[in-house]
């Protein structure tokens, strides 16, 4: 039993997603390409520099919006999940699978959305028309985010419905996002430690997300091309690793799933 | 696709308790029922445990005592059983878009043809739902929504919640007709006692203060009366915070038939 249609099709006709994760992504992006790039000297291979790096950061925050719309679903649907798996043909492997489908879709989608809004923006500013260097590899890295922040978020919510109880899941479906900024941001202006670098998987995703705009690996610190460049393949299994955890993770706590009432997360 | 051979009882529950966290009183107390391939009909007023009664055999609410049978495996350890089914709106919260792309998956979800739903929302005068989403729908038409989703494809248990609330007066019959015709067990929860001339050959239980009792049949309701106090041959007895109370037949303080709802002719004689 397969809902990746239906649930692609919830996703891709979500309007709130799309203005959180495109629009107002678009504009972080046209703050890069406007303002923040006042005062720099930038062309050629310094230009691709600033741009992939402000393109890999953004990317991840839009993903983080998935993250978060996905969490917000599932502390509505508690009830439906918990009946489902025992009166329908759902199972929780199909609906992981089937959310993990949509995801992967939109996580492609957002990130290509992306580089049509950091090409445009940065060809208007700069007249130089940037385009990603290795699509195919941009294509699986876009997939494979898309996956990881759906398995990240349905965790930390799984988590709470649970265990903590609906109070905190307002809370706990920003985690994503704090973690993708705190991270994502460090990273384009600190030199970070190596094992945070690789252990990270926002930060996997970041330096993969640019070596595949750039066409060539990322230095630790995103758009500044002094010490040693990150080397993919630790980066990959990094975040594939982080991946098949949580979706280990999800999946035993998607099977417990506890009913919550949608009052009970009420704030005040 | 586990489901129970013919003449097994459907839903069973034995000294079924549930208390929920906090909560001054048992929501449930000692609660026990069976139930074949028939159907029954418990009366209670608001807040009497129905719909909590309903959720445990769902498996949506965690019983802190006794035990709860459906289709003939215990709820905890139930999976794939689409022989039952549900008029209760949180367990369609799956996925957010409009009923018409809906019906598919709910079809596929129970292994049914979608144009049997279609064919009961046009016969309800609903087709205009299909373009907007559960949360749009008015009251009444989500309640119908759920009522149509619980008897389609075929199943072999319904749970009906409060199936008439905010339902208009046509409609309420078009849909006494269509569970009176239901070749499926039934469990139908009510506060509304002027429903239950609808349903002769039916069960009935009664519910008042998270205890059941019963079974008696509908058809017998014009001979039930409420009696304060215990009386020898009672049909049963009934222990409230307000006193105890015999159902007795044919003769009794109070005819059930005379009552608007349990709750009145409770304190009426208490």
């Amino acid at each position: 039993m397969n809902l990746w249609r239906p649930y692609t099709k919830a996703m891709l006709t979500n309007r709130a997603l799309w203005f959180w994760a495109v629009v107002f992504m678009g504009f972080w992006l046209a703050i890069g390409a406007f303002v923040e790039s006042q005062g720099l000297s930038l062309a050629g291979a310094s230009l691709r520099d600033y741009a992939t790096s402000w393109y890999a950061v953004i990317v991840l925050f839009s993903l983080s919006m998935l993250a978060v719309s996905i969490a917000n679903s599932m502390t509505y649907g508690s009830g439906a999940l918990a009946y489902s798996f025992r009166f329908t043909r759902l199972t929780p492997e199909s609906y992981f699978g089937s959310v993990v489908g949509g995801s992967a879709v939109l996580g492609f989608v957002l990130s290509f959305v992306l580089i049509g809004a950091t090409t445009g923006m940065f060809a208007v500013r700069f007249g130089s028309v940037l385009l990603p260097a290795n699509v195919p590899a941009l294509v699986g890295i876009s997939l494979l985010g898309g996956v990881f922040y759906m398995a990240l978020s349905m965790t930390l919510i799984l988590v709470v419905i649970n265990y903590l109880g609906l109070k905190s899941a307002s809370f706990v479906g920003f985690v994503p996002l704090l973690f993708s900024w705190a991270l994502g941001v460090a990273q384009s202006y600190v030199r970070l430690p190596n094992w945070l670098l690789y252990g990270s998987p926002f930060n996997d995703l970041a330096s993969l997300l640019y070596q595949g705009f750039a066409g060539y690996p990322s230095a630790p610190v995103l758009g500044q091309a002094n010490g040693a460049a990150l080397d993919w393949a630790p980066l990959t299994l990094g975040i594939v690793v982080w991946t098949v955890l949580l979706t280990g993770t999800s999946l035993w706590l998607l099977r417990r799933i506890r009913v919550r009432q949608l009052e009970e997360g009420r704030q005040i | 696709m586990p489901s129970s051979a013919p003449g097994v009882d459907v839903l069973e529950a034995r000294q079924l308790e549930v208390t929920f966290p906090g909560a001054a009183a048992p929501a449930l107390r000692g609660v026990d029922l069976t139930l074949g391939d028939e159907k029954m009909i418990v009366v209670g007023a608001n807040g009497s445990g129905k719909t909590t009664l309903i959720k445990s055999f769902l498996g949506l609410v965690p019983t802190t005592g006794g035990t709860v049978r459906v289709l003939d495996r215990d709820v905890d350890h139930i999976h794939g059983a689409v022989g039952l089914s549900t008029n209760l709106a949180e367990v369609y919260r799956l996925i957010s878009l409009p009923i018409g792309d809906l019906v598919p998956v709910f079809a596929a979800l129970k292994g049914g043809d979608p144009r049997e739903l279609r064919e009961r929302l046009h016969e309800f005068e609903l087709d205009d739902v299909l373009g907007k989403r559960m949360h749009e729908l008015s009251t009444g038409q989500q309640k119908l929504v759920g009522d149509l989703l619980a008897i389609s494809f075929g199943p072999r248990l319904v749970l009906l919640d409060e199936p008439f609330d905010n339902v208009d007066f046509a409609r309420r019959r078009r849909l006494v007709g269509r569970l009176r015709d239901l070749s499926a067990a039934v469990l139908l929860n009510t506060h509304e006692l002027e429903l239950l001339s609808n349903f002769g050959g039916w069960k009935l239980a009664l519910m008042f203060e998270g205890r059941l009792f019963g079974p008696f049949r509908v058809d017998e309701l014009d001979r039930l009366f409420l009696t304060r106090g215990t009386r020898p041959g009672a049909l049963a007895e009934m222990t409230t915070s307000l006193g105890t109370f015999s159902i007795t037949l044919d003769a009794g303080d109070r005819p059930m038939k005379s009552a608007t709802s349990l709750n009145a002719l409770v304190e009426a004689l208490a």
